[in-house]
């Protein structure tokens, strides 16, 4: 089974404090760290343990600068075989606009499953996927938290609000979304990327892949980003543990739901 | 009086003794010969070691731990049984080669042992021959008795075998003498052990006395190549491997090995670790054939006191026992090598035979090796293990984030680095000079990832800075430009992040200038000495702030406020890795009015606090009881009620045991530094 | 002065909360615009909530039959893409759920209709919608516009239009027969799993003291489970502690476990993700304990402390115990 998996390096901000840059409509990003986009760890995952059980090759592919080979890199490590870049130069990107990148290299490769994370951590659209999946003329299911292939067709599990899974079965080639939880992405060391280095990584740019102007034109603009009013929110409760505790306690006392 | 004839000039079988007594030799020698060549085949399938460095210093070692036998009256007992049995052997051997070769009528001591040295040796061997008699006896007694725990798993039958064949070995020889003094009535050298078995042939008949006479000889010949060959088989070996392996120990406490010796880039490696057994060094393999299965290592072990599945002893006896099948005395090594790797894939060694658990329960504490008497090292292996699990992604799910957070931030908690010297600003009144590129300064002060960013550790660091300004030190922090020293992440078996984050610090580190380093945190101590290709300066705290006070230039005024029992517990880096007990017990001593007891516990014997790396993010299952657990118990059998620490995550790991143990009205923990800082005028 | 159409969102013969939410927010927009409100409804034959949308819409476009009874990304699609093109509407609706991610993508590549993902709010700028929706992970919100077309695609994020009361309209039901050129759908549904039952059911309980990964290491999951016991409340938990399988699904609060509506949610160590906090609109009181002092959690909770949960956990037990 042949795979390709769609992955992209963004910021890593869980414990920072974001701030708005000089334009109004990014956040400043010069001293963040990046790292692969968390369901695209699960994808990469996917896409191996699918490879190793079933034979075939996975590639991985990104769109962006050299920095951002550093996840091909890793995906490599992982087990991916080869590694596609997509340099997009001065490019203004949207969800719409990567999708069509995207399809302009995949269209060409040999392949039975495209997958990608559900959505990216940095402007959380979980738009792509799909798009790319309706470029490319595939079948497609979003958050998907389990895959079987059975023949020439998969069984897959979505998953639903509320606790609830949906099984069905979808047919190759096909696109699925990645959700976190698929399986437990494995570690790669330092020395694993690096070996992993030897790999093939191709470059390809924008104009290599014919695509017109409709395609490179985004569908959406990002006017300003702001930070959410400080104002709105909790109440705090001051003091140390233990006045806290008693706070704690009379709010649940009053409200009945502690004797 | 009797003209006594030697027993191998007797004809037996029409044939001179001679010829059997070559017989033996020859045959004993050859097969010996043998199994010293096929454990030596393994031996070369190991990976290189440089241990020839420094000879002076290994030769001291040799007399002190070899031949002294230093390390082993700390089991008194059974240290001085020892070394009555070891002493036994060094001048029994003499005695054995003299007989060996009267019976191959190659007399060659005879020069020697008709001077006036052979009726005193005589007389010598004779008395240690009771004296090796009587530790044999006791041994068994000891054995038989008590049950000791620290024998579990060992080899029991064959203890008790050797020590009949070293009875044996003695008695045939007192015999022998024994039947000849009362042949020979001329002998006046006095000969208590042939005194003795004369009283017991007092009433025999010469013809008897003949027979014995003969016969104990060729018993002991016979024996004696039979222990010969023996040894290699079992655990035995150590009588002829301990001294080498003495002289070829680890010379440097605390460091770990590189991924390959000789080997200065590890892209040039095709696998990092130990997955198969040729992965071990030579030396390795060789402390493998040590092992005398005294157990003294999982004895101190904290990890095999607590439940967990290690226990350094058996681990030792597995990968020798892995070892021997690969390459067995008798049969085809290839064959049966063959045969071994195909249950391998059945049971590999790495993750079967030694379970991954086991192999991250260890905390590096580096007690086994304080312990062990014949310097078998086990940090190292322990540590090219780890490599091979996370070169192949069998670590614990719960450290990718973390050594992503380490790789990406340079700090565990996934922490900007950016936000590396907040930790300053929120100080009141005390300066501290954040350093950039080209600056210079008197002392830098690495604070590490916890001191950064954890509030336990910070409150540490502030002492630290406190203290520096106090003293009037010119000092300063690396802030954002510093990364997390990576002594933990070496620890865990990722060896290609742990160069990433030394070649960044190192970078940084020749950026500013400085004459001296100090850390908040033994760890860092230990890596920044000990792992880091430069050429530092690097004290710990209590180090540099004891030098400040024996220099005057820092006084303790004010006493403890209570009258609280003080008890100093030795960090395993501090103390045990790098020899640093004194000067931490000195700074406590500068303060007026402390009073400090010590746990049975203490120095080279202290009990881990749980550790600095993998317990943090792995939790071993079988863990019955937390090491810091038993930590604050032994505090409070010693009769204190606050602990003293001088490391972070012994803080960590003893408040947090204090809480959940419910001892918080018993027992109370503090760092050093602080409680130092507070008494300060 | 165009439609707004609101995709009805359904599962197992029940309209889902999001679709509610949607219809109150077209209700606004269509008041303050002048458009008209058309509740778009895919189902299967005799699908009884057809009474209950149809008078919340101007009008209701109904297409009946089986193969519609489950979602269906082939079908939905097809049918919407030929409903879009004829009636060209402004505004197209759809929840940012499974179904409204596969369905939006969708449409927006079949029509070129421009597309906004995870809205949390809608407003209309010189004739063009401009939303509002929250980046890395609810730190930061964005107000993105879009290239001038005929109509526009949006996925609102379940919970953000909390409907008081949805007015009447007029409620006119169009029953359209199924386009002849349907393809043959090539995913096609199974079953539904139920991956929320257990043995604790979170859903009724009146306190729920709820862990996120703050929680740090499952061993401090018992000590958790105890403080609930002893509150005589129940143990939940957010999605990660799931994912690590530290506690089995049917703990989980959030889109994709339960939602919930404790009078007190005492929530540990979470962060506080749109995906959770869409768990407990419902809930009454929220208290949430976290280190860090920007996590949006505190932004729904009423109450906050920032300060390490096991400081506060140890002086609960405490506080307890005597």
């Amino acid at each position: 089974m042949n795979i390709v998996v769609c992955v992209k390096r963004v910021p890593l901000t869980q414990e920072v404090d974001l701030e708005i840059d000089g334009t109004g409509k990014d956040v400043k990003k010069d001293a963040l760290a990046y790292v692969v986009n968390d369901w695209d760890n699960y994808a990469i995952e996917e896409a191996v343990l699918l490879q190793e059980k079933f034979g075939g090759t996975a590639t991985a592919i990104t769109i962006g600068t050299e920095d951002d080979e550093e996840v091909l890199r890793r995906a490599l490590a992982v087990g991916a075989d080869r590694a596609i870049r997509i340099d997009p130069g001065d490019l203004e990107l949207d969800g719409f606009v990567i999708s069509k990148l995207l399809a302009g290299v995949i269209k060409d490769l040999e392949y039975d499953l495209v997958l990608t994370g559900v959505q990216a951590d940095d402007d959380n659209c979980g738009m792509v996927g799909i798009m790319l999946a309706e470029h490319l003329g595939l079948s497609h299911a979003a958050v998907v938290t389990g895959v079987e292939p059975e023949g020439d067709e998969a069984t897959i599990k979505v998953e639903l609000e509320g606790g609830m899974d949906e099984v069905s079965k979808i047919p190759f080639p096909a696109l699925l979304s990645i959700q976190t939880g698929i399986n437990e992405p494995r570690y790669v060391s330092i020395m694993g990327i690096r070996k992993a280095g030897k790999k093939e990584l191709k470059v390809l740019e924008v104009a290599d892949l014919n695509l017109t102007e409709d395609d490179l034109t985004p569908r959406t603009v990002v006017e300003e980003v702001f930070l959410p009013p400080e104002t709105e929110g909790a109440e705090i409760i001051e003091g140390d543990a233990s006045t806290v505790a008693e706070e704690i306690i009379r709010i649940l006392t009053e409200k009945g739901v502690m004797v | 009086m009797i003209t006594l004839t030697h027993p191998a000039a007797v004809t037996y079988l029409g044939l001179p003794g001679y010829v059997f007594a070559w017989l033996i030799f020859v045959s004993g020698l050859s097969i010996f010969s043998y199994i010293i060549y096929r454990r030596y085949l393994l031996i070369r399938s190991g990976k290189p070691d440089p241990r020839f460095s420094d000879t002076g210093k290994r030769v001291l070692d040799l007399i002190v731990y070899g031949f002294i036998q230093k390390r082993q009256p700390r089991y008194l007992w059974a240290g001085l049984i020892h070394i009555m049995i070891f002493w036994g052997f060094v001048v029994l051997g003499l005695r054995s080669i003299d007989l060996v070769s009267q019976g191959l009528s190659l007399p060659f001591l005879r020069p020697l042992t008709q001077t006036g040295f052979g009726p005193f040796y005589d007389t010598f061997k004779d008395i240690f021959e009771l004296i090796v008699l009587g530790a044999c006896l006791w041994a068994i007694l000891r054995r038989a008795l008590v049950k000791h725990e620290r024998y579990e798993g060992s080899h029991t039958f064959e203890a008790y075998f050797v020590l009949c064949l070293i009875s044996f070995l003695m008695i045939t020889d007192m015999f022998y003498e024994g039947s000849m003094l009362l042949l020979n009535k001329s002998q006046e050298t006095f000969l208590p052990a042939s005194r003795l078995a004369a009283l017991v042939l007092s009433d025999s008949s010469p013809r008897l006395l003949t027979g014995t006479h003969i016969w104990s000889y060729w018993l002991h010949l016979i024996t004696f190549f039979f222990f010969l060959n023996f040894l290699p088989l079992g655990k035995h070996f150590h009588i002829i491997t301990a001294l080498p392996n003495v002289f070829l120990r680890k010379p440097d406490k605390g460091a770990i090995k590189p991924a390959q010796w000789g080997v200065e880039d590890i892209d040039e490696l095709e696998t990092l670790g130990v997955e198969k057994f040729e992965d071990f060094t030579w030396k390795h393999i060789l402390d493998f054939y040590t092992c005398t299965e005294c157990g003294r290592c999982s004895d101190n072990c904290p990890a095999h006191i607590t439940g967990r599945p290690l226990s350094p002893k058996m681990l030792t006896l597995k990968l020798r026992d892995h070892g021997y099948h690969k390459v067995p005395v008798f049969g085809s090594a290839d064959r049966e090598g063959a045969k071994e790797d195909e249950k391998d894939d059945a049971l590999p060694m790495i993750g079967g035979l030694i379970s991954r658990d086991e192999i991250w329960s260890c905390t590096t504490c580096g007690a086994c090796e304080e312990e062990c008497p014949v310097f078998i090292e086990y940090i190292d292996k322990i540590i090219d293990m780890r490599r091979h699990l996370i070169e192949t992604a069998q670590n614990p799910k719960t450290f990718n984030q973390v050594l992503m957070h380490f790789e990406k931030t340079g700090n565990p908690f996934g922490k900007p680095a950016t936000k590396r010297a907040d930790w300053v600003k929120e100080l009141e009144d005390t300066d501290v000079r954040v350093l950039k590129e080209g600056d210079e300064v008197d002392v830098l002060y690495f604070v590490d990832s916890y001191g950064s960013y954890d509030p336990a550790a910070q409150a540490i660091a502030a002492a630290i800075v406190k203290g520096l300004n106090s003293a009037g030190i010119d000092f300063g922090i690396l802030g954002p430009l510093e990364k997390d020293s990576g002594h933990q992440v070496r620890r865990m078996g990722e060896e290609g992040l742990f160069q990433l984050l030394v070649e960044e610090n190192m970078e940084t580190l020749s950026s500013v200038r400085f004459k001296s380093i100090i850390t908040t945190d033994p760890h860092a101590l230990n890596t920044l000495k000990k792992d880091y290709p430069g050429d530092f300066e690097v004290f710990h705290y209590t180090q540099f702030f004891q030098s400040l006070v024996e220099t005057g230039q820092l006084r303790p005024a004010k006493s403890p406020d209570t009258d609280d029992i003080y008890t100093y517990h030795d960090p395993c880096y501090l103390g045990r890795h790098n020899g640093i007990y004194n000067e931490p017990r000195q700074l406590l001593g500068s303060i007026p009015g402390l009073k400090l007891v010590e746990m049975e516990r203490s120095r080279d014997r202290s009990f881990c606090c749980g550790g600095g790396d993998i317990v943090l993010w792995h939790e071993i299952e079988q863990e019955e009881i937390r090491m810091a657990s038993m930590r604050i118990q032994m505090a409070k059998e010693a009769g204190a009620n606050v602990i003293v620490t001088a490391c972070p995550f012994c803080f960590i790991h003893f408040e947090d045991a204090i809480k959940t143990d419910g001892l918080e009205n018993d027992l109370r923990v503090v760092d050093l530094m602080k409680l130092f800082v507070s008494t300060l005028a | 002065m165009g439609d707004i159409f609101v995709v009805v969102e359904h599962r197992k013969g029940e309209v889902r909360d999001i679709t509610y939410e949607m219809l109150f927010k077209a209700g606004q927009l269509c008041r303050e615009y002048s458009h008209n409100l058309t509740a778009v409804i895919l189902a299967g034959h005799d699908e009884s909530f057809l009474d209950d949308i149809a008078p919340k819409a101007d009008r209701g476009i109904v297409y009946e039959d089986e193969s519609l009874k489950h979602f269906n990304g082939d079908l939905y699609r097809d049918i919407l893409k030929g409903l879009i093109e004829e009636h060209r509407p402004f505004l197209t609706l759809a929840g940012h759920t499974s179904w409204g991610m596969d369905l939006g993508p969708a449409l927006s590549a079949k029509t070129g209709y421009p597309l906004a993902t995870d809205c949390v709010d809608i407003l209309v700028e010189n004739d063009r919608p401009v939303v509002i929706r929250q980046i890395f992970s609810g730190k930061v919100f964005s107000r993105v516009s879009f290239k001038e077309s005929e109509g526009y695609l949006v996925s609102v994020r379940p919970g953000s239009f909390l409907p008081e009361d949805i007015e009447a309209r007029k409620g006119e039901v169009i029953k359209n027969e199924l386009p002849a050129d349907l393809p043959v759908p090539r995913k096609n549904f199974v079953e539904f799993v139920d991956t929320a039952a257990g043995d604790v059911d979170i859903s009724q309980a009146d306190l729920l003291v709820s862990i996120g990964r703050g929680i740090g290491d499952e061993d401090n999951i018992e000590e958790l489970k105890n403080l609930a016991n002893t509150m005589g409340g129940t143990l939940s938990c957010s999605r990660p502690i799931v994912d690590k399988n530290w506690l089995p699904k049917y703990h989980q609060v959030g889109t994709s476990g339960k939602s919930v509506k404790p009078k007190v949610y005492l929530a540990f160590g979470i962060s506080g993700a749109f995906q959770h906090v869409a768990g407990i609109t419902a809930a009454g009181t929220v208290i949430a304990v976290n280190k860090d002092k920007k996590a949006p959690i505190f932004r729904v909770a009423d109450y906050g402390v920032v300060d390490d949960l096991f400081n506060v956990v140890n002086a609960l037990k405490e506080k307890l115990n005597a």
